[in-house]
């Protein structure tokens, strides 16, 4: 049997649709109501790319990489065993869980005044709230992964003489690493928008910097234009994650 | 061939155990006394909820008796062990393993023998239950019959002296279900390992068991222990036999009792049972 050709595409169609319908709605709101004037069209903002300057730009992205990535790196290095052990040890969970629990309400954002007591360079200042940002989720993440593994998968492993050492290596870390990945993707998009916060507030570069500069000189159409590219940054440092997770997790995946 | 190299029998005697929390305090067994003959293959069969895992989770040692012994070959049980191997409910795979990978873990972990012949028995196992063309399938990539047969061999290769079926082919569709229990049959046949079989299904039950042990109501003991005296090997041929429909109505007798005992309760299982009863007896005149 042959399966029937379509020559159009329509889900594609809709998808183009979408964004067509957006930048129409743009459009509209900023030349026809009066109250949103001031605000840059999607024709500004396309102009804006051939005058943007590429190396200042490139550097502020680099610098801003640096600063999320570092921060998500010592996130994951301190985040995961310590979700591992409140999540794997009853006795860990009690000692420990608490104190986060009360810490985890207040929003990070909220620590960058504090953060300059603690660090007297600004770079350090930013990964550690990048690093504070990215902490939680990875832990509470890690930590209902492991506590959520079916009873029976250990219970089994346990039976063809898996001791309680290699329990955790052999059955539950496995077992937890689709919830692992999945923190590490809401950790990521916490510490870009982390990193913009306290970038805005310096005037040591960064994206968060390059934008709160366009501002600064009123030249809206780059603030939109860098909002974008900070987007796109946080985009691909999300791809990434995924990549790197679907590796880990590819008999999750496969049907 | 993939024969056990032991059979072992397990008994229980008068055990009880509870279920505890800070609330509530419910008695699953009570007063339980049973026994699992070597080389033979029991079949538990209760309503619903009536404590038929937690004898399986006693005897592979996942729970401790509250009081009583569980014995095997005269021995308490005392922890998890792979002489003592179950089949779970829910396919109990680990998913990020492919097949032969799952079917190698035991022997592996254990160091039990060398890699070569963790391989050699692995792929004469994988070609046994049918899977030779799926060893490099991860679990969620097999159908529910063939989880089934993969779970099957990973147990089977440890040669354990008694295999625990926790009512391994609930969920499966009824097609898959009965070709499940003719291999699972056959294997039995093959191996004459001593077996545990729980479920929850009389027909089931009976075409595969050599003794049938009905359960009462929580707390639980076995209310009584039918002799399933049909030739081997058998085959689903035999449901309409006279033997097989002489045991199905006593031990829907038996069933049917306590589900009228039960039925404050409501429990919907128990209410099935009882209505099979009532066509049952219309059936036979």
């Amino acid at each position: 049997m042959q399966f029937q050709r379509k020559f159009v595409n329509w889900s594609l169609v809709r998808k183009i649709l979408s964004m067509v319908i957006f930048i129409l709605f743009w459009t509209i709101l900023v030349q026809f109501i009066d109250y949103f004037h001031q605000i840059p069209t999607p024709k500004a903002v396309f102009l804006a790319i051939f005058e943007l300057p590429v190396p200042v730009v490139l550097k502020n992205i680099g610098i801003s990489f640096f600063r999320v990535l570092g921060g998500f790196f010592v996130g994951v290095l301190i985040g995961f065993p310590v979700g591992v052990a409140i999540g794997y040890s009853r006795i860990l969970n009690h000692l420990i869980f608490p104190s986060f629990e009360m810490a985890r309400p207040i929003p990070p954002i909220a620590w960058i005044p504090l953060t300059v007591l603690f660090f007297i360079n600004f770079e350090s200042q930013a990964i550690f709230l990048t690093f504070y940002g990215a902490f939680f989720p990875i832990v509470y993440n890690t930590m209902g992964g492991i506590s959520e593994v079916d009873i029976c998968l250990p219970r089994a492993a346990m039976s063809f003489g898996v001791g309680k050492k290699l329990m955790l290596w052999k059955v539950i870390l496995p077992a937890a690493m689709p919830q692992v990945f999945t923190g590490m993707k809401l950790a990521m998009g916490v510490a870009w928008i982390l990193v913009v916060a306290a970038e805005m507030m310096s005037n040591k570069g960064g994206m968060g910097y390059y934008v709160w500069y366009n501002h600064a000189v009123m030249d809206y159409p780059h603030v939109v234009l860098a909002m974008g590219i900070i987007g796109l940054c946080g985009a691909i440092c999300s791809v990434g994650i995924g990549v790197v997770g679907n590796y880990f997790t590819r008999w999750q995946r496969l049907v | 061939m993939v024969a056990a190299n032991q059979n072992s029998e397990v008994v229980f005697k008068n055990v009880a155990k509870g279920a505890y929390s800070k609330k509530t305090h419910t008695v699953i067994l009570k007063d339980c006394s049973l026994n699992v003959e070597a080389g033979k293959l029991t079949v538990l069969i209760g309503p619903s909820g009536c404590g038929k895992t937690t004898v399986i989770n006693l005897i592979a040692g996942y729970e401790r008796p509250d009081h009583g012994e569980v014995l095997m070959d005269g021995q308490p049980v005392s922890g998890p062990n792979w002489e003592r191997l179950v089949v779970f409910q829910e396919a109990a795979l680990f998913p990020w393993l492919t097949c032969y990978e799952n079917v190698m873990f035991g022997p592996v972990a254990r160091k039990a023998i060398s890699r070569e012949e963790a391989h050699r028995q692995t792929m004469m196992l994988l070609n046994r239950v049918g899977l030779s063309d799926f060893r490099d399938k991860y679990p969620m990539q097999l159908s529910g019959g063939m989880q089934r047969r993969a779970e099957l061999a990973r147990a089977l290769i440890n040669k354990p002296r008694v295999m625990l079926m926790d009512e391994p082919f609930r969920g499966l569709d009824a097609m898959t279900r009965k070709l499940m229990q003719e291999y699972y049959l056959g294997l039995f046949e093959e191996t004459g390992c001593t077996n545990l079989f729980v479920t929850s299904e009389l027909e089931e039950a009976i075409i595969l068991a050599d003794k049938l042990l009905v359960m009462t109501n929580k707390p639980s003991k076995v209310k009584k222990a039918i002799d399933v005296d049909l030739p081997r090997p058998r085959d689903w041929g035999m449901a309409a036999s006279e033997r097989y429909l002489e045991i199905k109505a006593e031990a829907l007798e038996l069933l049917h009792a306590e589900a009228i005992k039960a039925s404050a309760a409501s429990d919907k299982a128990e209410i099935d049972l009882a209505v099979g009863f009532e066509k049952l007896k219309t059936a036979r005149g």
